[in-house]
């Protein structure tokens, strides 16, 4: 008998809503677990995606990818080969790794919510897909990382991370939970399908794969490219999703847009922009982390705002302004607090410091002095003294984004206090405050690093916050890179064996 | 009392959790934040305060200028420091 052709057969495997004879549809699909507006399934029965994927397909093609992968690994994804690697590029792969593990594990649950509650079969069937994609690139970082903790133990914090109480794992969780572990799909497809997955990821897809390229980091590049081709399939999801809701309630789609856009950016600015702009080799930088900003994130998401008839946030020109400096506001304060986090920084110098001036000329004179302070504290000590470039006195932290109170500019700092209920919560510029004001039952009993200090949660003493809340021990703690042995810093302080 | 505040100082890249008493003056809020951020920025001899906008008497103690919990105070460096 000969077989069917696959277009003849598929719409039979994934199309495979029924009317419901003895439940009414709202109990199969509640609001509460299926999102809102709550539609019936006659307003979802159209969906569709271009990918049309069998299981068949997606078995075979996962297959032959991971033995590709397998096979890179097994040619240059050795220590050796890592060991090779320029020392800032590897603590911007510390940094990434454990960001995006986790939120991978996270986006793999909120698929299976969706493969359960998703409101029309195609739609669960690629969720499924999306689903099995997801936990893949938690287990590819989590693989080519282990092997390096041997060699270098601040990588066991790609597990780590997200099982500890570090001021960035409050972060990453508080967006994690809410955007994939804690949401309905009908919001998960617009946040992660649709914002994370067809903008910002392309920071790491496209941008950050060209730079492993340029460093020699070709087991990084294979991965991301690996992790790229499944992305562009299940971020289809979310553009069905978006024209349903739009159609029904486009306040609600601006309101999901606007709100997911401005949470991924303050994660995205703070992974990718650390990496592209400080923790790149200055010879290997392409772009800057605004320039690939510009041409990949905020052309491509106005284009596809464009195409479905929405307008762009409304708080784009803020958002315009933060593409200049925010990166490096968070940098700056960081690597004042380097001993609080896993990873080690680079002190930029004079040529990156001139590139930095060239590549964002209406912001870096605001910074620079920063630096400059900062390089003026490290001749005064010497190399070797991390603790004269630290800071001691507690951080703010964000009620939102739970990240430093980093926005806005040196000269204004975009913080403002709000009142709810009694209690004060800071937000770190006004579309976190805004983002707040909207679902405040959703938020507002969260603690940030200050409220557990306070609460008693939490030590107050700096240090003893590192070590026994944050987990940052010694042997893993944050340092400069070089603990200030820069050659630049030498010749400036004439020392014997100058180099000039 | 304790009292943690908000600081920004400006020209600094970030805010940082100052506590102070509430007895304590105005102006010794402004060296502290700037003893706490001198990694940063350098401090200067003379600074003011700003609340709500308004400029504070360097001399009111913290409660005398009805500094609350939580509250964000801006200091901002004079030049002639």
């Amino acid at each position: 008998m000969p077989k069917l052709k696959r277009d003849d057969w598929i719409d039979l495997a994934r199309k495979l809503d029924w009317d419901y004879s003895y439940v009414r549809e709202e109990d199969v699909f509640p609001e509460i677990l299926s999102g809102r507006p709550w539609l019936p399934h006659a307003e979802w029965q159209h969906w569709d995606e271009p990918y049309r994927t069998s299981y068949e397909d997606y078995v075979n093609t996962q297959s032959d990818k991971d033995a590709i992968f397998h096979g890179v690994r097994e040619a240059v994804g050795r220590i050796e080969d890592f060991a090779k690697l320029d020392r800032s590029w590897l603590n911007g792969l510390k940094l990434h790794a454990a960001t995006m593990a986790f939120t991978e594990f996270g986006a793999g649950l909120g698929d299976i919510r969706a493969a359960r509650f998703g409101r029309d079969s195609a739609w669960r069937t690629m969720a499924l897909f999306g689903a099995l994609d997801e936990f893949r690139h938690t287990q590819i970082p989590l693989l080519l990382m282990h092997e390096l903790v041997g060699w270098d133990p601040q990588f066991d914090w790609t597990h780590r991370l997200f099982h500890t109480n570090n001021w960035m794992a409050i972060a990453m969780r508080h967006l994690v939970d809410e955007m994939c572990v804690g949401t309905d799909p009908l919001e998960f497809a617009i946040a992660t399908n649709l914002v994370l997955e067809t903008g910002f990821t392309n920071l790491q897809f496209i941008g950050l794969s060209a730079v492993a390229h340029d460093v020699g980091d070709r087991m990084f590049e294979k991965m991301v490219t690996s992790i790229q081709t499944d992305e562009a399939r299940h971020a289809q999801i979310g553009h069905p999703v978006i024209a349903t809701l739009i159609r029904h309630d486009p306040e609600r789609a601006q309101y999901l847009v606007d709100k997911w856009f401005w949470r991924s950016w303050c994660v995205f600015a703070v992974v990718t922009g650390f990496s592209m702009d400080y923790l790149t080799p200055l010879a290997a930088r392409r772009t800057s982390f605004k320039e690939f900003m510009e041409e990949w994130i905020t052309d491509q998401f106005q284009k596809t705002l464009t195409a479905f008839g929405l307008k762009r946030p409304w708080y784009w020109d803020f958002f315009i302004e933060a593409i200049d400096i925010y990166h490096h506001m968070v940098y700056a304060s960081t690597y004042t607090y380097r001993a609080t986090v896993w990873f080690d920084f680079a002190l930029p110098g004079p040529e990156e410091r001139a590139w930095l001036r060239e590549k964002y000329p209406r912001t870096w004179d605001m910074l620079d002095p920063v630096w400059e302070r900062i390089t003026e504290r490290w001749r005064t000590s010497g190399p070797g003294i991390e603790w004269s470039t630290q800071g001691a006195t507690l951080p703010g932290f964000c009620n939102l984004c739970q990240l430093p109170m980093s926005n806005g500019t040196p000269r204004a700092n975009a913080a403002r206090v709000v009142e709810h209920r009694g209690r004060k919560y800071i937000f770190c510029s006004e579309p976190c405050a805004w983002i707040f004001s909207r679902e405040p039952e959703r938020y507002a009993d969260h603690k940030g690093v200050v409220e557990r200090i306070l609460a008693g949660e939490a030590p107050a003493n700096v240090v003893k916050l590192t070590r026994e809340y944050f987990g940052v021990t010694a042997d893993v703690r944050g340092k400069d890179m070089l603990i200030g042995r820069y050659p630049w810093l030498r010749a400036h302080r004439n020392e014997p064996g100058s180099e000039v | 009392m304790l009292v943690p505040l908000y600081g920004f100082l400006e020209g600094d890249t970030l805010g940082l959790v100052v506590l102070v008493h509430d007895d304590d003056r105005v102006h010794a809020i402004a060296e502290q934040l700037q003893l706490a951020a001198c990694v940063r920025v350098a401090p200067r001899t003379h600074a003011q305060v700003y609340f709500r906008g308004q400029r504070l008497d360097p001399e009111l103690t913290v409660s005398e200028a009805g500094l609350a919990p939580l509250d964000r105070i801006d200091v901002v460096p004079e030049e002639k420091g």
